[in-house]
C-alpha cells in the first residue's frame, strides 16, 4: 500500500476576475521511503497541491474534492479538529517556500521547534532533548535552539525548518521550493540532507518545484504539472531521459547544459488564464506539434514508455 | 542588548539636556532668571534679617549689616555678572527645583516653595493619566481585537472614520462638553474637584467621592485616545494575523488559541506599542487640558493656574518636571519595546 | 499625478465630504477677508466700547424657536427728527420710536447715543418720554448737551467723532422719575436704590403681588431736542431698547457678537494650519531626502537631531516660550514648525531608503544621472503623495495646538481664534452656568475643522497605501 494516495484532487478559489481552476483533477501517488518531483511552471498548481493536502486552505476556496489516502487512511473525508490533531505535522508536515517568513520573529527557534511537542504534553525537558537531536540531524549546532530568527542565515533557517518539520517524526514530509531563496553551495547541502533523511528515516518525500534539472537530484519518481492538471507522471529516469509529454521535452530543452553547444530552448507563449482553460489539452495553444483533436478533447492518461502522460500523440 | 539600551538611554538623556538649555536659556536671555534670583535673595534675605535682628539693636546698623550681607549674596548668585556666566548654576536650580517661592499659589498646606507646590501636585496628574491610560489601553486591545476577527469593508471603513473623529477631537472640548451634558443637563457628575465640599470624613466614603470626581475626567481621556487606539490595534492585528508565519504555525498543528496569543498578538505587540510611544506626547497635553477644565488639581491645573497668575518660578518648573516624566515614561516604554522584539535588541 | 490624485479623492465618501468642507472654509475664510477690517482683533473685538449697546451673556436669537422666550434687541438710529414744533424762539425736535412688546418680554436695558451735535448759542436739551399700552405716561429725562467753554466760538461742536453713550438705566434721574411715577400711578413707595438694576420690569410691567409682571403691547418712546436756535443741528440718534437674545450666535459677557468673532475664526485657523503644514513639509520632506540620499555624517547629525526633538513634549515646552517670549501668533507658528518638521523628516528618509534600494535609483544611476536630479526628479514623485497626506494631515495639529495654547490663556490678543473665545467662556465660568452657545460653537467649529482634514487624508489613502487601492 503507498503511503499517499491523491485521487482527483481538485481545488478552486475565487479570484478578483472569476474561479480560479487551480487543481483539475490531480491523482499520483508517493511510496515510503522514495520521494516524488512535482514540477511545474509558476502558476501550475503545485503548491495549491500541497497546501490542500495539508488542508491549509485559502479563505476564498469556492471548490474541493477529491479524495486522500495516508496509509490506508482516507483523511481527507475527517473534520478539522481530528485531522489538526492527529494528522497534520503528526502524519504529513510540510516545509514551507519562503523560509524568510515562515518563523516567528519574536520567539526563539528552539521553541518553535519544540510547540507541537509542548502541545502533545511531551515534558519540557524530554522535548529539548529530542529538538537537539533533530537539530543534530539537520547538521544545526546545538546552540541554534536559543537563537532568533533573524540572527540566521538562510541556509540555516532552511535546515532549521526540515527540523521543525520532522519533529513528530511525520511519515510524509512536503517540501515546496525549499531552496530557491538559496545559493548554489547551501541548496547541494540541503539536497544533500534531504537524500540522507529519506535514507534513514524512511520518509515519503513531495517535493515541489519549478527546477526539473534539481528534482533529478533526490527524487525516484517526477510528476510534471502544467495549468492544474498533472501531464505526465513516470519513474525519474524515464521522464528525464524519454518524455512523452511535449511540455516535458520543452522543459528538458530550457535547462541550460555547460557542457554542450546547445543553446537553453525557450517555450513560446504563457501559461494559460486558470479562470478560463484553453478548450481540450491545455497545452495546445503553445504545443508544436498541436492537432484538430487536441483543441477539442481533453487527453486521458496515456502509458508511454515506462510512465503515463497525457497527450493524444501517444495514442497509438 | 545592553548597548542598545544605553543609547537609548542617552539619547532621551540628550533630551533632558536640551530642553534644560533651553530653558535657561530663554530665561537668562530674557532677564527671567535674573528676577528669580533676586526671588531666591529676598527670601534669604528674610532669614537674615531675623538672625541679625537678634544681636543688633540699633536700626542704622541693622540696615549696613544687611545691605552688606546683600553684597555678598548678590556676589555669591553672580548677579553683578551677565546671563551667561550662570548658565550651570541655574540650570542645576531648576533641576533641583530650587526655585524660590512663588507669588500667590500655595500649596495645600500653604508652603510658597515651588518645589513643595509640584511636588504635592504630581501624584495626582499621575493618578489621573495612569487610570485613563490602562483603562485605554485594556478597552482597545479588547475591542481592537475581537474587531480585527470580524474583517468586513463596512466595519473597515466606521473604524477609520471613528478613528479620524477621535484625532480630531480635542479632549478639552469633549470635557466641556461632558460636563454641560453630564453635570449640568443631567447632575450625575461633580463638574470638577477632587472631593466634594465639605469631603467626606470615613475613608471608604472618601475614596468612593474621589471616584466619583475622577470619573468625568478620566471618561473625557479614554474617549479622545479610544478611537485611534482601537484602530491602530485592529490595524496591526490584521496585518500581523496575515503574515506567512501564522499560516505554518496553523499548519504546524496548532489550536487556534495558541496561533492567536503567540504567533498574531504577540508579534503585533512591538508595532503597537510604537504607537502607544508616539501617542505619549498627546496625551500629556490633553492631560493638562483636562485637568484645567474638571479643575483636578494636578500639574495641569497647576500650569494653567501659573500662567494666569504670571507665577514664573511654577512654570519652569512644571516645563523641566513634564519633560522629565515625559522622557522617564519614553524610556519605559523603549525598554518594553526591546524586551517584546528581540529584532532590535542588537543595532 | 495631480489628477489622478484628484480621481482618488472624488471616488470615496470620505474625500468627497472632506473637499466639500474644505471648500465651504475656503469661501467663509475669503468671504471674511474681504469684509472684515484687518485689525478686527484690537479695533474691535476687544474693545468694550465697540459692543456697549448689545446685551450680555445673551443667547442667540433663534432661540425662541426652541421654545425660550426672548426679548428682541431693538436698535434705531436716526438722523432727522420725525416731526418739528416750533416752540417760541426755539424748536422741538421729536423722534417717535414705536415697538411692541410680547407676553413675556421686558427690556434689559435703554440707551441713547447722541452724535455729530452743532449748537449756536445755548447748548440743546434733551427729554425722555415713554408711552405705555395701558395709557399712563412717564416723563423720564432730562438732560443738557455741555455748555460752551470760555473762549469757544459759535458754533459749538460736540461728539463729531464719538457719539456720547448715555445708559439711562442706571441714571439718577430716571431712577427719580420711575419713583415718582411709581407713586404716583400705583401708590408704590420705592426709592431710586432700589430700583437700580429692576427699573425695566417697573417701566415695563404692571405691579403684581410682591414684584411686577410684564406689560404686553404697544410702547411709544419719544426723545425730544430742545434746540435754542433753529440752526442746531443733531446728526445722530441712536437708541437702544436692549432684549435678551441676540444674533446667531448670541453675545458673551462683554457683549460681543459672538458669531462675528467666530466668522473671524475661519481664515485665521486656516492660515494658522496651512502655513505650519506647508513650512514643516516643506523643511522636513527636504531634510529627510537629503538625509536619506546623502547617508554618511550629513545622515547622522540629521537623525540625532531628530531623535531629539521628537522626544521633546510640545505642549509643556509651547507654554513656557510662550509665557516667557510673548504672546505673539507668529511666534507659536515659528515653534510649532521648528519642533514638527523631525517627524516628517523621519518617515521621509525611511521612504528613500527603501526606494534608493530599489531598482529603479540603480537604474537611473546607471544611466548617468547626477545625484540631485535623481533626489529630486525621480524620487519626489515617488514620495510625493505621501508628503502631501502628511501635510493635510499636520494642519489639523497646529490648529488643535494653537487653540490648546489659547485655551490655557496664552493666545494672542490681537488676533481672536477659536481657541481664545473658548477660553474666555470658560475662565468666566459659561460653563458653569450653562450659557452653551459660549462654548460650543468655538469648539465644535475647530471639530469640524480638523475633522476636514482628517477626511481628505482618509481620502488620500489609496495613493499613499496602496496595498489599500484594492479593495479584497
Amino acid at each position: 500500500m503507498p503511503l499517499l494516495e491523491v485521487e482527483g484532487l481538485k481545488l478552486r478559489y475565487q479570484g478578483a476576475s472569476g474561479e480560479v481552476r487551480a487543481v483539475d483533477g490531480v491523482s499520483f501517488s508517493v511510496e515510503a521511503g522514495t520521494a516524488l518531483g512535482l514540477v511545474g511552471e509558476s502558476g501550475s498548481g503545485k503548491s495549491s497541491v500541497a497546501l490542500a493536502l495539508m488542508r491549509l486552505r485559502p479563505r476564498n476556496v469556492s471548490h474541493f474534492s477529491g479524495r486522500v489516502l495516508l496509509n490506508g487512511v482516507e483523511c481527507s473525508r475527517l473534520d478539522e479538529g481530528e485531522f489538526r490533531r492527529h494528522f497534520r505535522w503528526e502524519k504529513l508536515a510540510m516545509v514551507f517556500q519562503g523560509a524568510m517568513e515562515s518563523f516567528n520573529p519574536v520567539l526563539k527557534v528552539g521553541e518553535q521547534i519544540i510547540e507541537p511537542l509542548l502541545q502533545r504534553r511531551v515534558g519540557r525537558k524530554e522535548a529539548e532533548k529530542q529538538s537537539m537531536a533533530l537539530l543534530d540531524a539537520v547538521l544545526l549546532p546545538a546552540r541554534t535552539f536559543d537563537r532568533y530568527p533573524h540572527e540566521l542565515s538562510g541556509g540555516m533557517k532552511q535546515r532549521a525548518l526540515i527540523a521543525m518539520a520532522l519533529v513528530l517524526h511525520p511519515k510524509l514530509l512536503i517540501l515546496d521550493e525549499p531552496t530557491s531563496a538559496l545559493d548554489v553551495i547551501v541548496q547541494a547541502e540541503v539536497m544533500n540532507l534531504l537524500k540522507r533523511l529519506k535514507r534513514e528515516l524512511s520518509l515519503g518525500i513531495l517535493f515541489i518545484t519549478h527546477d526539473i534539472a534539481l528534482s533529478s537530484d533526490l527524487c525516484d519518481r517526477i510528476a510534471v504539472m502544467y495549468a492544474g492538471e498533472l501531464v505526465e507522471i513516470g519513474g525519474a529516469d524515464g521522464v528525464l531521459l524519454r518524455p512523452g509529454h511535449p511540455y516535458t521535452q520543452k522543459l528538458l530543452a530550457a535547462v541550460p547544459l555547460l557542457m554542450e553547444e546547445k543553446e537553453p530552448e525557450f517555450i513560446s507563449g504563457s501559461p494559460p488564464d486558470l479562470t478560463n482553460p484553453p478548450p481540450g489539452c491545455r497545452f495546445h495553444p503553445r504545443c508544436p506539434y498541436v492537432f484538430d483533436r487536441c483543441r477539442v478533447e481533453s487527453p486521458p492518461p496515456f502509458p508511454a514508455n515506462e510512465h503515463r502522460a497525457r497527450c493524444w500523440l501517444l495514442l497509438r | 542588548m545592553l548597548l542598545t539600551l544605553a543609547a537609548r538611554a542617552a539619547t532621551l538623556l540628550g533630551v533632558l539636556v536640551v530642553v534644560l538649555l533651553l530653558v535657561v536659556v530663554t530665561l537668562g536671555a530674557t532677564g527671567f532668571s535674573d528676577s528669580i534670583l533676586q526671588a531666591v535673595i529676598r527670601e534669604e534675605m528674610k532669614g537674615i534679617r531675623e538672625s541679625l535682628a537678634r544681636t543688633i539693636r540699633d536700626p542704622v546698623q541693622l540696615e549696613t549689616a544687611m545691605e552688606g550681607r546683600r553684597g555678598e549674596l548678590v556676589g555669591f548668585y553672580g548677579l553683578d555678572r551677565p546671563w551667561y556666566y550662570r548658565l550651570p548654576s541655574t540650570a542645576w536650580r531648576v533641576v533641583s527645583l530650587d526655585l524660590g517661592e512663588a507669588r500667590t499659589l500655595r500649596s495645600f498646606d500653604g508652603s510658597a516653595r515651588v518645589a513643595d507646590i509640584v511636588r504635592e501636585r504630581l501624584p495626582l496628574t499621575l493618578a489621573l493619566v495612569t487610570t485613563a491610560t490602562v483603562i485605554t489601553a485594556l478597552l482597545g486591545l479588547f475591542i481592537g481585537v475581537s474587531l480585527a476577527t470580524r474583517v468586513t469593508s463596512r466595519v473597515d471603513r466606521l473604524l477609520s472614520y471613528l478613528s479620524a473623529v477621535s484625532h480630531a477631537l480635542p479632549s478639552w472640548w469633549l470635557g466641556i462638553l461632558l460636563i454641560l451634558l453630564f453635570a449640568f443637563k443631567f447632575r450625575f457628575f461633580p463638574s470638577g474637584g477632587l472631593y466634594s465640599l465639605p469631603p467626606p470624613e470615613e475613608r471608604w466614603a472618601r475614596l468612593l467621592d474621589l471616584a466619583w470626581h475622577a470619573t468625568l475626567p478620566v471618561l473625557t481621556l479614554v474617549l479622545v485616545s479610544l478611537g485611534s487606539w482601537v484602530y491602530t490595534v485592529r490595524t496591526m492585528v490584521l496585518n500581523t494575523a496575515q503574515e506567512f508565519f501564522v499560516t505554518v504555525a496553523r499548519a504546524k498543528g496548532l489550536p487556534e488559541s495558541a496561533v492567536q496569543r503567540r504567533y498574531i498578538l504577540r508579534v503585533a505587540a512591538p508595532p503597537i506599542l510604537t504607537n502607544l510611544i508616539l501617542g505619549l506626547a498627546g496625551s500629556l497635553g490633553g492631560a493638562i487640558l483636562t485637568e484645567t477644565i474638571f479643575n483636578w488639581p494636578g500639574m495641569g491645573r497647576l500650569y494653567y493656574d501659573a500662567v494666569m497668575a504670571a507665577d514664573e518660578g511654577v512654570i519652569i518648573a512644571l516645563t523641566f518636571i513634564f519633560a522629565l516624566i515625559y522622557v522617564a515614561a519614553r524610556f519605559l516604554l523603549e525598554v518594553l519595546y526591546i524586551a517584546l522584539d528581540p529584532r532590535v535588541r542588537y543595532s | 499625478m495631480p489628477r489622478e490624485i484628484w480621481k482618488v479623492l472624488l471616488s470615496s465618501g470620505s474625500g468627497r465630504v472632506g473637499l466639500a468642507f474644505f471648500l465651504a472654509l475656503v469661501v467663509i475664510s475669503l468671504y471674511v477677508v474681504a469684509t472684515y477690517p484687518h485689525d478686527f482683533g484690537l479695533s474691535r473685538w476687544n474693545n468694550p466700547a465697540y459692543w456697549a449697546d448689545n446685551p450680555k451673556s445673551a443667547p442667540p436669537r433663534w432661540v425662541n424657536l426652541l421654545g425660550t422666550d426672548t426679548t428682541p434687541h431693538r436698535v434705531w438710529e436716526r438722523t432727522r427728527p420725525d416731526s418739528v414744533t416750533p416752540a417760541g424762539e426755539r424748536e422741538a425736535r421729536f423722534y417717535t420710536f414705536p415697538f411692541p412688546l410680547g407676553p413675556q418680554e421686558v427690556p434689559t436695558f435703554l440707551s441713547l447715543s447722541l452724535g455729530d451735535v452743532l449748537y449756536y448759542t445755548d447748548p440743546p436739551l434733551l427729554s425722555f418720554r415713554l408711552g405705555r399700552p395701558d395709557g399712563k405716561e412717564v416723563s423720564l429725562f432730562s438732560y443738557s448737551l455741555p455748555g460752551p467753554r470760555p473762549g469757544e466760538v459759535s458754533p459749538m461742536a460736540r461728539f463729531q467723532d464719538t457719539p456720547n453713550r448715555l445708559l439711562l438705566s442706571r441714571d439718577e434721574g430716571l431712577l427719580r422719575a420711575t419713583s415718582r411715577f411709581l407713586s404716583q400711578e400705583f401708590g408704590l413707595q420705592m426709592g431710586p436704590p432700589e430700583l437700580l438694576g429692576k427699573v425695566e420690569g417697573v417701566l415695563f410691567g404692571i405691579p403684581q403681588g410682591e414684584g411686577f409682571r410684564p406689560l404686553q403691547g404697544n410702547y411709544t418712546i419719544t426723545v425730544q431736542v430742545l434746540a435754542p436756535d433753529p440752526r442746531d443741528q443733531v446728526g445722530q440718534v441712536k437708541l437702544v431698547v436692549g432684549g435678551s437674545s441676540f444674533g446667531a450666535m448670541g453675545t458673551d459677557a462683554v457683549g460681543r457678537d459672538i458669531a462675528s468673532g467666530l466668522l473671524f475664526g475661519f481664515p485665521v485657523s486656516l492660515i494658522i494650519g496651512l502655513s505650519t503644514a506647508l513650512l514643516v513639509t516643506a523643511i522636513g520632506a527636504f531634510l529627510g531626502m537629503l538625509s536619506g540620499f546623502s547617508g554618511g555624517r550629513v545622515d547622522t547629525l540629521i537623525q540625532r537631531s531628530c531623535d531629539i526633538l521628537v522626544n521633546i513634549p510640545l505642549l509643556p515646552i509651547l507654554i513656557f516660550l510662550i509665557f516667557i517670549l510673548g504672546q505673539k501668533l507668529w511666534l507659536v507658528l515659528v515653534i510649532l514648525v521648528a519642533f514638527g518638521w523631525p517627524g516628517l523628516t523621519i518617515v521621509t528618509r525611511s521612504m528613500v531608503l527603501q526606494l534608493r534600494s530599489g531598482q529603479l535609483v540603480e537604474a537611473t544611476q546607471s544611466l548617468g544621472a547626477s545625484r540631485w536630479r535623481i533626489m529630486f526628479r525621480h524620487l519626489f514623485f515617488q514620495v510625493a503623495p505621501f508628503i502631501l497626506a502628511q501635510l493635510i494631515f499636520i494642519t489639523p495639529s497646529a490648529i488643535l495646538a494653537e487653540a490648546g495654547l489659547s485655551f490655557l490663556g496664552l493666545g494672542d490678543p490681537s488676533i481672536p481664534t477659536w481657541g481664545q473665545i473658548l477660553e474666555q467662556g470658560f475662565r468666566t465660568g459659561a460653563v458653569y452656568v450653562g450659557y452653551w452657545w459660549w462654548v460650543l460653537p468655538p469648539g465644535l467649529l475647530i471639530v469640524l475643522t480638523a475633522m476636514t482634514f482628517m477626511l481628505l487624508v482618509l481620502g488620500l489613502e489609496p495613493v499613499v497605501n496602496p496595498r489599500l487601492r484594492s479593495r479584497f
